[in-house]
Order: structure tokens, then C-alpha cells, then sequence
């Protein structure tokens, strides 16, 4: 975040934007733009758009097919957004004229038997019928499409529509063109807490050593939003998962697609830099001190040894870093409207794969915000559901 | 000692007779082949640590890349080749099995000891001496530490070892008898909350949970951030150390030697005896100022044999004709006609035409150390900035003991203290850990223990004479151009750095995201102190604690393969 040392806090704003990850940057440049006065604060401990591994996600991810079986009903009817997100970020790269390194590479999920490529199979065929560009790949086919696979790989379903970016380049273009677009942005700014102005229309938020009044506000403060919302007496029911990544020293080009296992817990792929990325959801934990996320000796050893089983040419290759960021999602749907029960109080939660997400669903509620005619149907994101609840 | 045995390695192609013992470094500088690596930019890089930090010597040995040329032994025929740092293509690879935590094999001493040298040593004589049961584990190939590298080759005729190489040999020795269990050429690269350590080395990967853990990792060498810096050629002082103390080695025929401290006297001295030339000592100090005679006799009386070592140093420098600096610190350095030239300014007037040009082929830098305390951070260990030494500092009480229950930490690790001072500290440690486990202590012991406290106490007083001596404030990036190279690793320079810093970024993250400064295979070990201090210098603050970046696993790169289990070749 830029911003900070030297910026005069706004004492008011039209819309104040709690949380500056990617769907509260996007979403300020986007509110900016269209002629809003905008405050966007971020407490600087860096949420999932920090630390998160570029993945543009398209297929089913089957870890979340099978970890939360009932949500997959949700998942599949959103599941047209994750092309369009995709895209998204084609467009706002474009419209930037920005490098995000985003190179639509192709996905493949792996399946190391019968069984797995069979499951594959049926969540191909479903995927296609919802309109995904996906196909299943047999073993001699990927020898000549995947040469990098190693022995244990069967067959793998492929998804043209997925690829990567490179977060770090792309969250600094993000926040360049919002602050350019009009964006005052207050970084190191944690908010204690949101309440309804006592005498006016309106919202106070606490800062340290300060109170911003805004007329409206978005909650797009990831793992911080349950708080947030609770203060006000609303629900966003946002659960906070710990995830682990690793990152090796760069090798010449060998994973040329986004890689993950049709039955464990791994993503894949290589930056343009060379380094391999290897993350998709093994645990880290919170450090009891301060809460803060913490790798997991466990998770360094199954997850890279995991990767060198399904790409043996990783095996040689050393773990430079490791970290830990915390995902936080609600039950796997987007959450972007404004609360019935607290009109001028936002919702900005992405799905899962949120960093995908992240600039669509921006756009979703800019247009909402701004009063513009909706490209999506809102009825799928509002968050009264949870609060009837 | 027996004869030398030489080994034939091959080096892209050309034959290079190596010693039996030595490192591929040093067989490779010996034929005076400094360019080992080339960066993604093309920039050729070389030795420059010497000691497994830098991560710049990296070649492919019998076709495994990324191999650190100054921690590989021979002690058969390779096959080495010149590597890119972008990457090198894969080997053929067959899949193996992917193992969880569960397959990792669990070692529980009582005491464990991560360095082995004499401050971690020392700790393991006094715990074993009660009983303790310990386990050593050290990176480098054989146990001493820095200041007690012993000669790994068999080639000590003609030079055997002095001093300083002998002592260490009897406490190595001891330890040994004493049935302390030592394992060298074993990497920690972790240290979890959990009370967890894992430690790999060419044979497995294990999971240590000991009783007690002491950490004793030393120092390395801060950077010297000067246009020229990362030429090959241009290494650490305590790199041409290595090379001269282990391998017996030369770093070049023609050497200047810059830097602030003692050591670089040391170096000058063993680089003259050993047939070097070296065109001229340069000292940032000024060693002979008022005051210093002063702080001369207060070392005498804590240390005296130390003084004479230093005295006998500066005549044999004197007599071998070297001449000497004071008041001179190394400005840049530029590479013409295949020689290294070396610019200097002075220190207080901060201008170029005081000295002389000196050129030679190899320059060894020494500008004062940084502690590595990359696990004891990781662990949560609580730490201070030190303002008079401009260091973080280890919090410890008097026992060496750290803020988490069971952790203890020495040596120049908590902040730079010498050799003397971490054995006597060691000692100390060592007693205190035994008795924390139910370890009595006898009348003998107790008087061991209260002689070792006053020992330190001098030991201390020594060091600080010693640094009023040799008093020259921290240089960070002050003579940097804005092209100079900061970040070694990724090759980010000094100006893009303070464009950022300018531009009102002072998170030490975020400029590391923007810039990919400290995203290398160092670790941010050389940009990342420095960069803690420029901005603390913008903000008119001092560093702290949190201001650095927060080291977590691993803390040196460790091979996906080697945490197979399995014999490895
Ligand atoms: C390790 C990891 C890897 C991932 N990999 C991928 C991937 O490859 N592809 C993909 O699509 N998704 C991935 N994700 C998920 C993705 O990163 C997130 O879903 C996405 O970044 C969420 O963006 P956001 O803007 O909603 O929230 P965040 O990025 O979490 O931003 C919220 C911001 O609000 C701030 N904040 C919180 N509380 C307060 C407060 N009270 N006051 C002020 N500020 C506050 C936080 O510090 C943070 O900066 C990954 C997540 C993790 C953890
Ligand atoms: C290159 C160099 C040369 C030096 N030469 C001299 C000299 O000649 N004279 C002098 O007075 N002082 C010298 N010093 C200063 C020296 O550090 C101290 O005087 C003394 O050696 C400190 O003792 P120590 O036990 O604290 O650490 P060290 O002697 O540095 O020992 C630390 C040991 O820990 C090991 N280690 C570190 N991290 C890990 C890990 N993660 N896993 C496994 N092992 C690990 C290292 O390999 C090392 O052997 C030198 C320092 C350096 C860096
Ligand atoms: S010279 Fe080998 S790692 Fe630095």
C-alpha cells in the first residue's frame, strides 16, 4: 500500500473501503472512477492478497469438492464467474496498461489411477455442460502435451481457461492506478471498530487516535470482515483458513501449465522467474502469541515431496521460502451486496480461488454501488442470507 | 601429516589438479578460477562468503546444480561446471514416493547443540562432563567454527598448524572423548515453536526434539555496499581466511585487504606467509588516534597473549613490507585489463585523493559481522538492538539463557562478542543446562563455573577496548552509487530501492514485494540489514526487534530430494 507517512486523514468520505486487499483496491479504483470521493484503509498486516500463489483457478478445485461436499451445489452455480474472472483480469490488465506476468498456460489435474481419472471424468463431463473448455487427457497423449509429468501420473483433465499471474506485480499496479484515479489510501490504518453515526445518517469508524465518518461502507477486510459485521450487529460468517506455500530457486522453464491432483492437496506451477510455486492448501497454524499465520514443518515435507512425486524434475531443485497467509472464505459462494437490515453497509467476501476473483467481483459491486445496471444476478450474492440465519 | 593427495576434477571441460580434502572453491580459485556462477543478467559472480551464505558460488557437480563450490570436499573425481543462477536444465529423474512427516526419523537428546563452533563446542564439554547426553550438529564439513577451521587437507608440511588451529583440535578432541556426539556436514534449516528441529544432511533428513537446545550459529560477514562489490574476485576476509586456514589455499597471488578490525590483520599476516603479495592493508580506523594507547594497556591486562598475537601479526606485516592505511575505507572498485582496481577515500575528509589506486587480483572485504540469528528470531527469541554496536541483540539472562523455556543461546549468534568470550560463555551454558535437567553440580564444578563468570566479564572488557580501538561506524549503503547492487541475489540496485523509500515506502515488506530485494537464494542475508538501517536513517529512527525481515524455514535452501529418506549418492 502506498499512502501513509505524510497523507492527512479525511476526517469524512462517501465511501470509506475497510480492508485494501485485492476486491478493496479494485473496488476503490473502480467507486473512484466513477466520481465517488473514496478512503480506502488497510491495517498493513496483509491478508490473502498478499501471500497468495497467482492461481487462476477455473475447474472444480476437487480439494473443495471433497472437504465441503455441500457446498458443491453453490460452487457449481458459480461456476460460469471463473471464466469470466479470468478474463476479468485480462481486460484489467489491458485497461492498466500494466504487466501482471498473466499467461494463460492451461491447468491440469492429475490422476495417478483408474479411480481418480474416473472421478476426473465425471467432473469433466459436468464442467463441460456448465460451459467449460475442459477435456480428459490419457497418459500417452500427456507424455507428448505435459513431458515434465512424472511415471505416477495416469491421466489428468485439462482446462484451457486457467493460467496464472504474478501477484506481487500485479497488487502494485492495482494500487498504483487507484490512488492515481483519486484514491486516498491510509495504510497501517487498522479500523477498531464500525458504528452508526448517533446524530447524522451515516457510519463512525474507529481508527487509533481518531474517527472517520463515512456515508457508506464496504467490508472487504477478508479474515477481519466477522468482526467488523458483528460490531454492527450483522452476520458475514467469513471462516479463516491458515494455508502453507513454498517457493524454490528458479530452474530453466519446465512446468509449462497450473498442476494440481485430482485426490490431494497441491497446486503447482513455475513463474516466468523460474521459481516453482508449490502451495494448494496444506495447513499452517496460527501462532498462539499473536495470531499470526506460521508455516508447518509437516506441510514443508508432504507438500515438496508431494510436488517431486507428480514433477520429478522439482527433486533437485531447494525450498528457498516458505510462508503462511490466512484464506478466508465464507461457504464457498461470493458475498457482495448491501445488507437489507443495514442499508449503506457492504458486503465484499470473494468465493473460493478469491484472488481470481477478486477484480470481477469488484466490478459486481461497483456496479451495485454505483447504481448501475447489474451484469450478473445479485439475488445469488446478497448477504441477508446469513443474517436471517 | 602424509603426503598430499592430488585429485583430478574437471572444470567445463579443462583438468584442474585438486587436494584431497579441499574445497571445490578452493581448487577452482587455486587455478584462478574466480568466475564460477553468471546472474540472469549476465553478470559473473564468484566466491565471495566462502562460508554457504552468499549462495554465488553455485555449480553443477557430477551433474547436481546448485551445489555451494565452498562447502563441497573432494575427496574423489567430478565433474564441475559453470552454472547459470537463472537455472540449470533438470537431470532425468525417476518419481519417488512422497513421504509425510510421519516417515521423518525422531531423535530426542537431552541437549542439543546447533554449531559446532567454540562456543557451541565448549557448551558440549561442560554439559558432558556432568553427564549430559549431547548431540553437535554443524554445516560445515569438519567441527571448529570460524575461528577454530581446521586444516582439512593433508598438505600442512610446509605450513602446519599454528596456534589457533591446534586448540581447537584438543577441544574437538575432548568433546569427542567425552563421548559428545558431534555430526558435521548436517544443515538445521529449521526450528519450530513446537520445540521441533530438523536437520538434514547427505545421508537423511531427522527431526530432533530435544530437552534443551542451545544455539551457537556465529556470524557472517556484512556487505560492503560498494560499486564493484559483486565482482568475481572480490570476496570476504573471512572467505581468503577459509581458503588459507582449511585448504591452505591463496586467493590470488596479488590481494588487498580493506575492512575495519583485527581480523583483517590476521589475514594479512597468513596471506604474507603464505607467499601472497598484498599490495596494501587498508584499515577504516584510525587505529592510532588518542586514546587508543589507553584502550592498548586495558587489553593487555584482560588479554595479554591476545595483544602479542596482534603485535607479533603487525611486525611480520611490517617486515613482509605491506603497506598499511589507517583512516581508509574502500570506495569502489572497478575491473581493468583483468586486474581489480581498488579506490579508497578517507574516512573522516570522505575524499578520493588522500590514497592511491592499488590494484591487484583478488580483494577481501572485512567490514565487521552480522549475527546469525535467523533461528533464534524464527523461534520467537526475544531481541534488542544494540545502538553502540549497531547489532540486534540476543535478550539473554546470565545463564544464556533465551525468553522461550529451554532455549539457550551463545556466541557471536546473540551479538558479536569473539571467540574468547563464546567459549567462556559456553561453559557456562553448558553447566546451566546440565543443572536445569537434574544435573548436580560438585564443589569442582562450581568453582569452574564461577572462574568461567570472571573470564567473561574480561573477556567482555577485552572486546569492548577492542572496539574503541578499532571504534568506525557502520557503512550501509552510504558510498553506494544509485546502480550499485544491493540485493546480490536478485540484482536489485541501491537507487530502486530509494525511489521507494523516497516515495514513502518504509515497510521493510512491501519494498521486498515491489522490488523482489531479499527473495534470492541468501535470504536477504546482505541486503536485508542494510536495508533495515536505511530506513530507519530516513524515518530519523533506530532499528528494532521488528524492523528486519522475519526469518522463517528454511533458513539456508535445502533440497527437495535430500528430505527423501534413503541413501543418497
Ligand atoms: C497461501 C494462500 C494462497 C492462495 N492462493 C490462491 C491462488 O493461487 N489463487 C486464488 O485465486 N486465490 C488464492 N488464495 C485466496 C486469495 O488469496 C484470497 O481469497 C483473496 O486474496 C482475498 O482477497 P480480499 O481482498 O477479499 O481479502 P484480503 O486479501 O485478505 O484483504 C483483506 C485486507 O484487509 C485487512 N484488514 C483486515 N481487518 C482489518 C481491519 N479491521 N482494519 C483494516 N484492515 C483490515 C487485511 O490486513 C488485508 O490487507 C490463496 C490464499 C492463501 C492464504
Ligand atoms: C568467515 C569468518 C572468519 C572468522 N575468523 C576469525 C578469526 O580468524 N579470528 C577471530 O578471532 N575471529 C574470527 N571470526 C569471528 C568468529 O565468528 C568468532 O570469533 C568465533 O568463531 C565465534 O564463535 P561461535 O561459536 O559463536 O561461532 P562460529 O565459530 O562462527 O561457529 C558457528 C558454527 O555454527 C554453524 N552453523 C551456523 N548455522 C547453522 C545451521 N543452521 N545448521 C548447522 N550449523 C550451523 C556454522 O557452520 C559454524 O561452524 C570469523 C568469523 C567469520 C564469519
Ligand atoms: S561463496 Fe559459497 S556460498 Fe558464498
Amino acid at each position: 500500500m502506498s499512502g501513509g507517512k505524510g497523507i492527512v486523514p479525511m476526517e469524512k468520505a462517501e465511501i470509506a473501503i475497510v480492508g485494501g486487499g485485492i476486491l478493496g483496491t479494485v473496488l476503490a479504483g473502480f467507486l473512484a472512477e466513477g466520481g465517488a470521493q473514496v478512503l480506502l484503509l488497510d491495517d498493513g498486516k496483509g491478508g490473502g492478497s498478499t501471500v497468495n500463489a497467482g492461481s487462476l483457478h477455473v475447474q472444480l478445485q476437487s480439494r473443495f469438492m471433497r472437504m465441503y461436499p455441500d457446498q458443491v451445489p453453490a460452487i457449481e452455480r458459480n461456476l460460469h464467474l471463473y471464466p469470466k474472472a479470468v478474463n476479468y483480469w485480462k481486460e484489467l490488465e489491458k485497461k492498466l496498461r500494466a504487466d501482471f506476468d498473466l499467461k494463460m498456460t492451461g491447468g491440469l489435474m492429475i490422476a495417478e489411477n483408474q479411480d481418480q481419472f474416473e472421478f476426473l471424468a465425471g467432473k469433466c463431463e459436468r464442467e463441460a455442460e456448465l460451459g467449460l473448455d475442459v477435456r480428459m487427457i490419457e497418459r500417452r497423449e500427456l507424455q507428448g502435451f505435459a513431458p515434465y509429468l512424472g511415471a505416477a501420473v495416469f491421466g489428468a483433465e485439462h482446462c484451457a481457461q486457467e493460467g496464472k499471474v504474478n501477484p506481487l506485480l500485479a497488487n502494485m499496479a492495482i494500487n498504483k492506478w487507484a490512488v492515481a484515479a483519486g484514491v486516498t489510501v491510509m495504510s497501517e490504518t487498522p479500523v477498531r471498530s464500525i458504528g452508526k453515526s448517533a446524530s447524522k445518517t451515516g457510519f463512525e469508524l474507529a481508527i487509533p487516535s481518531a474517527t472517520i465518518k463515512a456515508d457508506r461502507v464496504v467490508l472487504a477486510a477478508g479474515g477481519g470482515n466477522r468482526e467488523l459485521a458483528a460490531g454492527l450487529g450483522l452476520a458475514l460468517p467469513v471462516v479463516s483458513e491458515p494455508l502453507h506455500m513454498n517457493i524454490t530457486e528458479p530452474a530453466v522453464p519446465i512446468i509449462g501449465h497450473l498442476v494440481q491432483h485430482a485426490d490431494r492437496p497441491i497446486t503447482l506451477k513455475q513463474f516466468s522467474s523460474g521459481h516453482v510455486v508449490i502451495g494448494g492448501g496444506w495447513p499452517a497454524h496460527l501462532r498462539q502469541s499473536d495470531k499470526y499465520p506460521t508455516v508447518e514443518l509437516a506441510s514443508i515435507i508432504g507438500n515438496t515431496t508431494l510436488a517431486q512425486h507428480i514433477v520429478p524434475a522439482v527433486a533437485p531443485l531447494r525450498i528457498i521460502r516458505t510462508w503462511a497467509g490466512i484464506n478466508a472464505t465464507t461457504d464457498g459462494r461470493p458475498v457482495l451486496g448491501e445488507f437489507s437490515a443495514m442499508p449503506g453497509i457492504y458486503a465484499a467476501v470473494s468465493g473460493d480461488a478469491g484472488y481470481t476473483l477478486g477484480p470481477y467481483s469488484a466490478k459486481i459491486l461497483a456496479d451495485i454501488i454505483l447504481g448501475q445496471p447489474p451484469c450478473e444476478d445479485l439475488s445469488e450474492f446478497s448477504p441477508d442470507v446469513y443474517h436471517a440465519v | 601429516m602424509s603426503q598430499t593427495e592430488n585429485i583430478d576434477i574437471e572444470f567445463d571441460g579443462r583438468k584442474i589438479s585438486a587436494r584431497r580434502g579441499e574445497t571445490v572453491a578452493a581448487a577452482l580459485v587455486n587455478a584462478g578460477i574466480l568466475h564460477l556462477s553468471t546472474t540472469p543478467s549476465g553478470a559473473q559472480r564468484g566466491i565471495y562468503c566462502g562460508m554457504g551464505v552468499c549462495q554465488e558460488c553455485l555449480v553443477v557437480i557430477d551433474g547436481k546444480p546448485n551445489q555451494r563450490a565452498c562447502m563441497a570436499k573432494i575427496d574423489k573425481p567430478v565433474t564441475v561446471q559453470r552454472m547459470s543462477l537463472a537455472g540449470t536444465a533438470p537431470r532425468s529423474n525417476t518419481s519417488a514416493a512422497p513421504i509425510t512427516i510421519d516417515d521423518i526419523e525422531v531423535v530426542e537428546p537431552e541437549l542439543l547443540i546447533i554449531g559446532a563452533g567454540p562456543g557451541g563446542l565448549s557448551a558440549a564439554v561442560a554439559a558432558r562432563k556432568l553427564g549430559v547426553e549431547v548431540t553437535v550438529l554443524d554445516e560445515r564439513p569438519v567441527a571448529g567454527g570460524q575461528f577454530y577451521k581446521q586444516i582439512t587437507v593433508d598438505s600442512a608440511n610446509a605450513y602446519p598448524a599454528d596456534n589457533q588451529h591446534l586448540e581447537g583440535a584438543r577441544l574437538i578432541d575432548q568433546a569427542v572423548r567425552l563421548g559428545v556426539h558431534i555430526e558435521p556436514d548436517t544443515l538445521i534449516w529449521g526450528g519450530f515453536q513446537s520445540g521441533d528441529y530438523v536437520a538434514t544432511n547427505s545421508k537423511k533428513t531427522v527431526c530432533y526434539k530435544p530437552k534443551r537446545t542451545l544455539i551457537a550459529t556465529g556470524a557472517y560477514e556484512r556487505g560492503h555496499i560498494v560499486p564493484g562489490w559483486t565482482l568475481p574476485g572480490v570476496m570476504t576476509t573471512g572467505a581468503a581466511q577459509t581458503l588459507w586456514r582449511s585448504a591452505r589455499r591463496l586467493p590470488a597471488q596479488k590481494v588487498i585487504i580493506a575492512g575495519n578490525g583485527p581480523l583483517n590483520l590476521q589475514l594479512a599476516t597468513e596471506l604474507t606467509v603464505g607467499g601472497a603479495e598484498v599490495v596494501v592493508l587498508a584499515e577504516a580506523a584510525r587505529t592510532f588516534r588518542a586514546g587508543a594507547f589507553a584502550d592498548a594497556l586495558a587489553m593487555m591486562r584482560t588479554s595479554p597473549d591476545l595483544v602479542l598475537t596482534a603485535a607479533d601479526y603487525l611486525r611480520q606485516v611490517k617486515k613482509a613490507g605491506v603497506s598499511t592505511r589507517n583512516n581508509a575505507v574502500l570506495s569502489r572498485i572497478e575491473a581493468v585489463n583483468g586486474q581489480l582496481r581498488a579506490h579508497f577515500i578517507n574516512a573522516t575528509t570522505r575524499r578520493e585523493d588522500t590514497f592511491e589506486v592499488f590494484a591487484a587480483d583478488a580483494i577481501c572485504l572485512g567490514y565487521g559481522f552480522e549475527p546469525s540469528n535467523e533461528l533464534l528470531r524464527a523461534l520467537g527469541c526475544a531481541h534488542h538492538y544494540d545502538p553502540r554496536r549497531q547489532e540486534l541483540k540476543t535478550t539473554l539472562d546470565e545463564d544464556g539463557k533465551t525468553s522461550i523455556d529451554g532455549i539457550y543461546a551463545i556466541g557471536d549468534c546473540t551479538g558479536l562478542g569473539g571467540a574468547r568470550a563464546a567459549l567462556s560463555a559456553g561453559e557456562i551454558v553448558g553447566y546451566r543446562a546440565a543443572t536445569s535437567l537434574g544435573y548436580g553440580l560438585s564443589t569442582e564444578d562450581q568453582l569452574a563455573l564461577s572462574a568461567a563468570r570472571k573470564t567473561l566479564a574480561r573477556h567482555r572488557n577485552f572486546q569492548d577496548a577492542l572496539w574503541r580501538v578499532y571504534a568506525y561506524p557502520r557503512i550501509n549503503a552510504d558510498l553506494a552509487d544509485a546502480d550499485t547492487i544491493i540485493c546480490r541475489c536478485e540484482e536489485v540496485t541501491v537507487g530502486r530501492v530509494l525511489t521507494e523509500i523516497e516515495n514513502d515506502c518504509l515497510s521493510i515488506g512491501e519494498i521486498k514485494r515491489r522490488t523482489r530485494l531479499a527473495m534470492g537464494r541468501c535470504q536477504g542475508r546482505y541486503c536485508g540489514p542494510v536495508l533495515q538501517h536505511m530506513i530507519a536513517t530516513y524515518k530519523g529512527e533506530i532499528p528494532n526487534a521488528y524492523s528486519g525481515f522475519a526469518p522463517r524455514p528454511p533458513v539456508k535452501p535445502i533440497a527437495i530430494e535430500d528430505l527423501m529418506p534413503g541413501e543418497k549418492e
